[in-house]
């Protein structure tokens, strides 16, 4: 993993094309995508139901394939790895969070935050104490021993953050994070996203369909709309 | 991922489905538990024989039949009928005490003794019961073929006594053995009583009536009571009643017990049915036996029965071992089921563990060890049910047969091949019962996992 965790280059994007096919039907998510994300930047995506938010980002994420163009992570083309590479990657090179929070229901907070150690073959002891660090650092270090049930969705997903970092990434991949949070719950985790950011450099990719709190926050705004780039925009 | 997690792991997701697990691991408990009652089954039968071909020493044992005219063997396969000339150089095969001291003068040979059987009418405690009396020497009767319940064997080759078995006794509706070692018993043998054929009345004899026998009463002392013979096999010291040679000489009796006494006492070969040779060492019974042919007469090893005793004891176990697979292959459907069911359950799980770094092999990894896991928790509780089970019918089946003399004998062995074999076979079928599950969870895809509530 050192070239993933070492030297930090930008994340580049070229001409990502992602078709589903299912039977004769062919529908394309994403087609001839060229972006660029700096290191430490906090990015949003934005766009309708539809326009391929959520496609990008699992490209990113190392969760699904392109059908065509390349995705280069810190050096390394992330659209040419294997099957077994891609679950190095998603191990320790990028953390994810989504909507429903996709947290494990059995499995109290700590345990949660666990996993992504347990398959990296972390010992137990060492396991817990960065999951606990962690845990702390989302402002749950009362909530430990809860189960997802026990827990507000806002908490939920702060569960979920504290997971998606606790292997130490270098990017953070957000898919509608606020999407089943009330809005004051919604800024509360935009702003612990921010706040991540720039206390430890967190490249942060955001794809919301809120666009006025992805503007508020976002360093860079991208705009899809079918498939295509529609717009790119710094702040300020 | 370390071992310790996924054992852990393993666990843990077991026990979220306590109900499931525990009727899986059921299914595999009873087909475990089948298997081995019916290999340890197999096994003791198979033990139970060769420890009493051993203990009677029947390893080293030879068994001498006339040559030429229907021997032993002939008379059950009609296809191996020989040519009726002795080998060349020999006058004739008779089985007669000439060729006893012949055959007891070869290297090896510890012991002989002639087959004779007296028929006869034994009356003890008021009943009467019709054996054939084995006719064996002191030395015989001494020897570790013969096991006492009570008393001892007869100690000379004259003695007035007798060696009675438990079962007989039983028929003579006692169940005690040590109070008899020393009672008398009556003696019937049939011999010719020329007294009693009427000259004038041939006919009658000719229609089977007023033949010319007698029935001739002799009191014994019952010197001592033998042990019942559970797996004696075709142990040449088998019968009810055992008497010295000595006494045997005393009695009255027709010189013939079988129709084949007839047969070779019509061409004036009647000799011993058969004589019965004990070596020192079993590395004996080949030139024994090469030796004893040469003289013209025929010889019968149980060693070498036993490879075909042992043949048969392999198909034993292979039908034993095949009517057991059914219930394994049941309780391997049920694995699979299981894990197929956990899938589905556990979807969105498998999404989530992908997403944060699990591959396909951790996720084949997991789930094999959650169907060794059920292997293995069956494969002792089916170790302990098939224990159970094996005691509980070894238990019955010697009440049973207790009530019929026999000693208690146990059915069941379990060497620690089986035990250690079948929790070794049980992780083992539900780890190839977890191949197809495993495969299908490591198939599964994240993005869509993860959509998946």
């Amino acid at each position: 993993m050192e070239n993933i965790r070492g030297r930090s280059r930008p994340i580049k994007v070229d001409k990502l094309t992602k078709i589903y096919a299912s039977g004769k039907i062919r529908v394309t998510a994403l087609k001839e995508v060229s972006l660029e994300f700096e290191e430490g930047l906090f990015a949003a995506v934005t766009g309708a139901s539809g326009s391929g938010k959520s496609t990008l980002l699992n490209l990113l994420g190392g969760l699904d394939t392109p059908t065509s163009g390349t995705i280069e992570v810190k050096g390394r083309k992330i659209s040419e790895m294997g099957k077994y590479e891609l679950a190095l990657y998603r191990r320790y090179g990028a953390g994810m969070i989504f909507q429903s929070f996709n947290l494990i229901s059995s499995r109290t907070a700590l345990e949660n935050v666990e996993l992504p150690l347990v398959f990296s073959g972390v010992p137990k002891k060492e396991r817990r104490e960065r999951a606990e660090e962690m845990l702390n650092k989302v402002g749950l270090s009362t909530r430990l021993t809860h189960r997802p049930f026990e827990l507000s969705g806002g908490e939920q997903q702060r569960v979920a953050i504290a997971r998606a970092l606790v292997n130490r990434p270098q990017v953070l991949l957000a898919d509608e994070p606020t999407g089943n949070l009330d809005s004051r719950t919604s800024r509360e985790i935009v702003e612990l996203l921010a706040g991540l950011n720039r206390s430890q450099g967190l490249t942060v990719i955001m794809v919301s369909h809120e666009e006025a709190l992805a503007a508020e926050f976002a360093q860079k705004t991208i705009r899809l709309r079918d498939g295509r780039v529609l717009a790119e925009e710094m702040a300020g | 991922m370390r071992l310790a997690d996924h054992i852990q792991l393993s666990f843990s997701n077991l026990w979220k489905s306590k109900l499931r697990t525990f009727l899986t691991t059921f299914g595999v408990t009873i087909g475990i538990g089948a298997l081995v009652s019916l290999i340890s089954f197999g096994r003791g039968m198979q033990k139970n024989v060769t420890e009493s071909f051993k203990a009677l020493e029947l390893f080293n044992s030879i068994t001498v039949l006339p040559g030429g005219f229907m021997s032993e063997r002939e008379r059950h396969d009609p296809d191996e009928r020989r040519p009726t000339n002795p080998p060349s150089g020999q006058e004739q095969t008779i089985l007669d005490e000439k060729a006893e001291e012949k055959i007891a003068a070869l290297k090896g040979v510890d012991m002989i003794f002639p087959e004779i059987r007296i028929p006869a009418l034994v009356k003890f405690n008021g009943k009467e019961e019709f054996r054939l009396i084995q006719v064996i020497p002191a030395k015989v009767a001494a020897s570790k073929l013969v096991k006492f319940r009570a008393g001892k064997a007869y100690s000379s080759d004259d003695e007035n006594s007798l060696i009675i078995s438990a079962s007989l006794l039983r028929q003579f509706n006692i169940r005690d053995a040590q109070p008899v070692p020393g009672k008398t018993i009556v003696i019937s043998s049939i011999a010719f009583n020329f007294f009693a054929l009427n000259p004038g009345d041939l006919t009658a004899a000719l229609r089977g009536e007023k033949l010319p026998f007698a029935l001739e009463n002799y009191e014994l002392t019952i010197a001592g009571v033998a042990e019942n013979l559970a797996f004696g096999g075709p142990t040449p010291i088998q019968s009810d009643i055992f008497i010295p040679p000595g006494t045997a000489r005393k009695m009255k009796r027709l010189p013939f017990s079988s129709i084949w006494d007839l047969f070779r006492a019509q061409e004036g070969r009647l000799g011993y049915s058969a004589l019965n040779v004990r070596l020192s060492s079993p590395r004996y019974v080949e030139p024994v036996k090469k030796e004893i042919s040469a003289m013209g007469f025929e010889t019968f090893a149980l060693a070498d029965q036993f490879q075909d005793i042992q043949r048969g004891f392999l198909v034993l176990d292979m039908i034993l071992l095949a009517v057991g697979m059914i219930a394994i292959v049941v309780a391997s459907l049920g694995i699979i089921n299981t894990m197929v069911m956990s899938i589905l359950e556990r979807y969105n799980e498998i999404g989530i563990m992908k997403a944060v770094g699990a591959s396909d092999g951790d996720i084949k990894t997991i789930f094999f060890f959650e169907s060794s896991a059920i292997g293995l928790l069956g494969g002792f509780f089916g170790l302990a049910l098939g224990g159970v089970t094996s005691g509980v019918i070894n238990r019955i089946v010697n009440y049973f047969l207790a009530k019929q003399g026999v000693p208690f004998i146990n059915y069941f062995s379990f060497p620690f091949w089986v035990c250690a074999g079948a929790v070794v076979f049980s992780v083992a079928v539900s780890l190839v019962s977890g191949i197809y599950p495993a495969w299908r969870a490591a198939r599964v895809d994240p993005v869509e996992a993860l959509r998946h509530d």
